[in-house]
This record gives C-alpha cells, sequence and structure tokens, in this order.
C-alpha cells in the first residue's frame, strides 16, 4: 500500500551493519538505493546491495537510524514477525498523527480491524465491481485511441484507480484533483530538506484530515451506500467504530487508493512498450494476463519496500540490529533474489511458481490486493485489446519516483487505426534487452 | 495426497485458490480453505501448483 512506501531512509551511508564499518565500494554508495538511475532500473542495483551488505545501514528520518533488509529470505521472516518488527506508529511517518488502521496497528489488535475489514476487500466483493471498472477503462482508452499518443499516466494510470476508490469510499469524484494533489503532497513532496519535507507532508496531512472530516461528519448526518456511511455503523467487538476510527482507516485508504495502482499501470505499462516479444503475448493470449500481472509485480515491485521498526535488539543475517531501528523490509530486493528464485533476473509471464512479496506479507499483507489485482488485469485487458502495439515516444527517459514507483510523465505513441502495424525495431533511450537478459546479474 | 492449510499462517493473498481453483477455495474474508483434504489423483499437480505459489507457506502436502 502507499501507506507502506520505503522512504523512511534517504541517504544509504554504504556501510554494513556487522560492526566492521566497512565501506563498500560501487554501488549501493550514497543515496544510490534512491537514485533516478537505480529508480529506473532498481534490480543489478538491489542484487550489488544483496552481495555486499544482505543489511544496509542507512539515515533515518528519526534518531536511530535505519537498516534496509534485501535477502528474501530476511524479509519474509521479518513480515512473519511483527511482534520484532512493529508497524506501529513510529515505523513511517506520512502527516498522520494517529496511527492508521489497520497499517499501524500491531497483533493482537490488529486482528479485529481486519476481520472487519478483510470482507469489504475479498476477490468475491470486488468482482462485483468489475463491470464498473471495465466501463471506466473502456472510456479511459476511447478518450485517447485515436489520438496515436498520450501520456498514460495523466490520461489513464492516475485517473482510473482514483475514480474506482473514490466511488468506493464515498468520496466526492468532482474533487479528484484536489484530492491526487494531497496524496503527491504526501508521498511526493517538492521539498529539498528533510525539514522542509517534514512541514509539507504534515501541512498536507492536515489537509485530507479536514477533508475526511468534513466527509465522515456529512455521512453521519446522511448515510449514503458507500464504505464511509458503512464504517460509522460498524462494530468491533460489540464497540461502534469512533468518528476517529473511521477518519484512521479512510486516512490509510486514501493513500494506499489513489496511488499503488497508478504506479504499478505506469510501471507495468512501460515494461510492455519496451518489451514488444512479451507485449505481444499477452496479445495474442490475453488468458496470460493474469499471471502475466503477478510477475511484473514481482519484477517491477511497484512499492518497493515496507517500513518497520525494531521493538528489540534482534540480528538479520548475522548483522545486529538494535532495538529503536528503522528497519525497511525491501520487497523490490526479495523478488529479484537469485537465492530464492529460480531465473530471478528473467521476465517470464508463463511461471508456474509467483509467490512474490509485492503486497507485502504477514499479516499486513495489502488489504486491497484483490481490487488491485482486478484493476490491473482489466486495464490490460482492456488497453491491449485496442491498442496492441505502441512504444515509448522517441527520445524519452523514464522518472520513476523513487519511493513509489510512479512514472509521471510516460508518453505512449501508436499508429491510429492500424493495429499491429507497428515496428516492433521501434528504438528509444531505452533498451527492450536489459529486463530479459538479466542485466547485473551474469 | 492429502493437503492442509494452516489457518494461522494465511493471510489471504489468494494465490492458492487463484492457480487451483479445483482444490482451493476461498472463504468470505477471502483466505484460502482446502475443498476436499483428500486429493483425488487427478488433482494433485493443481494441488502442489496451489501450494507452492502460497507466499506464507502455509500449505503442506502428504504425498
Amino acid at each position: 500500500m502507499a501507506a507502506d512506501d520505503a522512504r523512511g531512509g534517504s541517504a544509504v551511508d554504504g556501510s554494513a551493519v556487522d560492526g566492521t564499518d566497512a565501506t563498500v565500494d560501487g554501488p549501493p554508495a550514497e543515496g544510490a538505493l534512491f537514485d533516478p538511475e537505480v529508480a529506473r532500473n532498481p534490480q543489478p542495483a538491489y542484487k550489488a546491495m544483496r552481495d555486499v551488505a544482505p543489511v544496509l545501514q542507512v539515515a533515518d528520518s528519526g534518531p536511530l537510524g535505519g537498516v534496509i533488509v534485501g535477502k528474501h529470505d530476511d524479509v519474509v521472516a521479518g513480515l512473519r514477525t511483527p511482534d520484532v518488527f512493529s508497524s506501529g506508529f513510529e515505523a513511517v511517518r506520512i502527516g498522520q498523527v494517529r496511527p492508521l488502521i489497520p497499517l499501524q496497528i500491531d497483533p493482537p489488535d490488529h486482528h479485529a480491524y481486519r476481520k472487519l475489514l478483510d470482507p469489504l476487500f475479498s476477490p468475491r466483493r470486488v468482482a462485483a465491481l468489475e463491470p464498473r471498472v471495465r466501463e471506466l477503462a473502456r472510456t479511459l482508452v476511447d478518450a485517447v485511441v485515436d489520438d496515436g499518443a498520450c501520456n498514460f499516466n495523466a490520461a489513464f494510470a492516475d485517473p482510473y484507480p482514483s475514480t474506482v476508490f473514490l466511488e468506493l469510499l464515498g468520496l466526492p469524484v468532482s474533487r479528484a484533483r484536489e484530492f491526487v494533489g494531497f496524496k503527491d503532497g504526501i508521498i511526493r513532496p517538492p521539498a529539498t530538506t528533510a525539514e522542509q519535507r517534514e512541514a509539507m507532508v504534515n501541512e498536507t496531512g492536515r489537509q485530507i484530515y479536514a477533508v475526511l472530516e468534513e466527509v465522515v461528519d456529512a455521512r453521519a448526518r446522511e448515510p449514503r451506500d458507500d464504505f464511509i456511511s458503512g464504517f460509522l455503523t460498524s462494530e468491533i467487538d460489540g464497540r461502534r467504530l469512533s468518528r476517529e476510527d473511521v477518519i484512521d482507516i479512510c486516512y490509510l485508504f486514501f493513500l494506499a487508493g489513489l496511488d499503488t495502482v497508478a504506479a504499478s499501470l505506469d510501471c507495468m505499462l512501460a515494461f510492455l512498450a519496451r518489451n514488444p516479444g512479451h507485449r505481444r503475448q499477452i496479445v495474442d493470449d490475453p488468458g496470460l494476463i493474469p499471471n502475466a500481472v503477478e510477475e511484473m509485480l514481482r519484477w517491477e515491485t511497484p512499492v518497493p519496500g515496507v517500513v518497520r521498526r525494531a521493538t528489540r535488539d534482534t540480528v538479520v543475517s548475522g548483522c545486529p540490529v538494535r532495538a529503536g531501528k528503522q528497519v525497511v523490509m525491501l520487497l523490490a530486493s526479495a523478488n529479484t533474489d537469485e537465492a530464492f528464485w529460480e531465473r530471478a533476473h528473467e521476465v517470464d509471464f508463463t511461471r508456474e511458481v509467483v509467490k512474490h512479496l509485492a503486497f507485502g506479507g504477514g499479516v499486513h499483507r495489502c488489504l486491497g490486493s484483490h481490487l488491485a489485482r482486478l484493476e490491473l488485469r482489466v486495464a490490460l485487458e482492456e488497453w491491449h485489446a485496442r491498442i496492441p502495439d505502441y512504444a515509448l515516444a522517441p527520445g524519452t527517459v523514464l522518472e520513476y519516483s523513487p519511493g513509489l514507483r510512479q512514472i509521471e510523465h510516460l508518453p505512449l505513441v501508436w499508429s491510429p487505426g492500424t493495429e499491429g502495424e507497428m515496428s516492433e525495431t521501434e528504438t528509444t533511450t531505452e533498451t527492450t534487452t536489459e529486463t530479459t537478459t538479466g542485466a547485473g546479474t551474469a | 495426497m492429502r493437503i492442509a492449510l494452516d489457518r494461522t499462517r494465511c493471510t489471504g493473498h489468494g494465490r492458492c485458490y487463484t492457480v487451483a481453483p479445483a482444490v482451493f477455495d476461498a472463504d468470505d474474508d477471502g483466505y484460502g480453505v482446502v475443498r476436499d483434504a483428500d486429493v483425488p489423483p487427478g488433482d494433485e499437480p493443481a494441488a502442489r501448483r496451489g501450494a507452492a505459489n502460497c507466499p506464507e507457506d502455509a500449505i503442506s502436502l502428504e504425498e
């Protein structure tokens, strides 16, 4: 989820956390994991990090510093031990003044909230949304199909999940642009210093609370058929959810629902634009799309990491991690760890086993994962049925935002009305082979 | 073949019933359930695939 954003650490200092203070040459160096080139092509950098430091010391917004955990088995173990790696209020600060529900509630209290929320996002419940989701996808494709070009992020990736989610939650879709601005203010504030960033995030947080308070109070007076109205009459262990509980759920949804699917779609369309062979596979056999979604979630991991905080001194891969440390579980690295995956650096849409961690793992597994999967599948089906052949606009250099891999400027071009005629050798500044040949893994 | 799903480990990723719907189902919360602990011979490959795709390693097989 967006709220599980990995940007807790911002400056990698390159020393392994093994007490030797060994300086690491080459990547990852200062800031390496968060620089634009790594965001564009992260898998080799993650491999380099795993090779030199299974646990990497980084600067942290808090006083105690943080670490990045990058090996698959360590990430899995960490996600499964919430008593040691807490996801509580202090794990990550994104403008909230109270713990976000359910992300920042640790077990055992966490269970009751998930028991309330899980059914709302179960595969059966989200399946009922498919006709509306498909209608929306078609409308957005209709708007650009004859143009032969669009900025995919602005034309599709941003409005599509935002509209689905605002409708579901019961927030006014007419204010979608304003809400997307709030979300961006939390996730990628245009700040140059840490202090500035914190001030901007907190100010945006205040604006989000103000909107949510306004809508929650309106639904309390006049209920509608939406999530917020439903939450207001929900009970946990015989206790009615408070106004603050409802707002704390919505704050998390607000960040998670507006951004993560958009980032995932950006990553997937950018991948498919650069890899025509893979694209042709799903065009020729749309039945392959669900598996292609899983494999691209693994490979791209649009939410690269989730943040925890150590509750006590512990050891990860032989490295001491002290109580209070912020711990980034680098899902993206785990998802391409060759110690776990066969052909880790090969993208294969027919892979039989794809037990990736793109939605996290353990008790905080992304609540919206089934909705996300539905949206991703339908988007890829509808887009490729109408626009099967496309490429990045010539000269494009993709800029992925580092914490959550959105591509704000994703210019795609295609030949309107001449499906399938675009050359597969269309050249751009991005190579089309790097993702399939195991670049950097030798 | 017998199959078991550990409810204390399952966190509802839904991979099992997605890749092997003949063997696994979803409950109302979206968590996995085993349709029949005794897997018919024809469904054994599906059962293995469902187990192998569980991100929480919650499914065990007894051949």
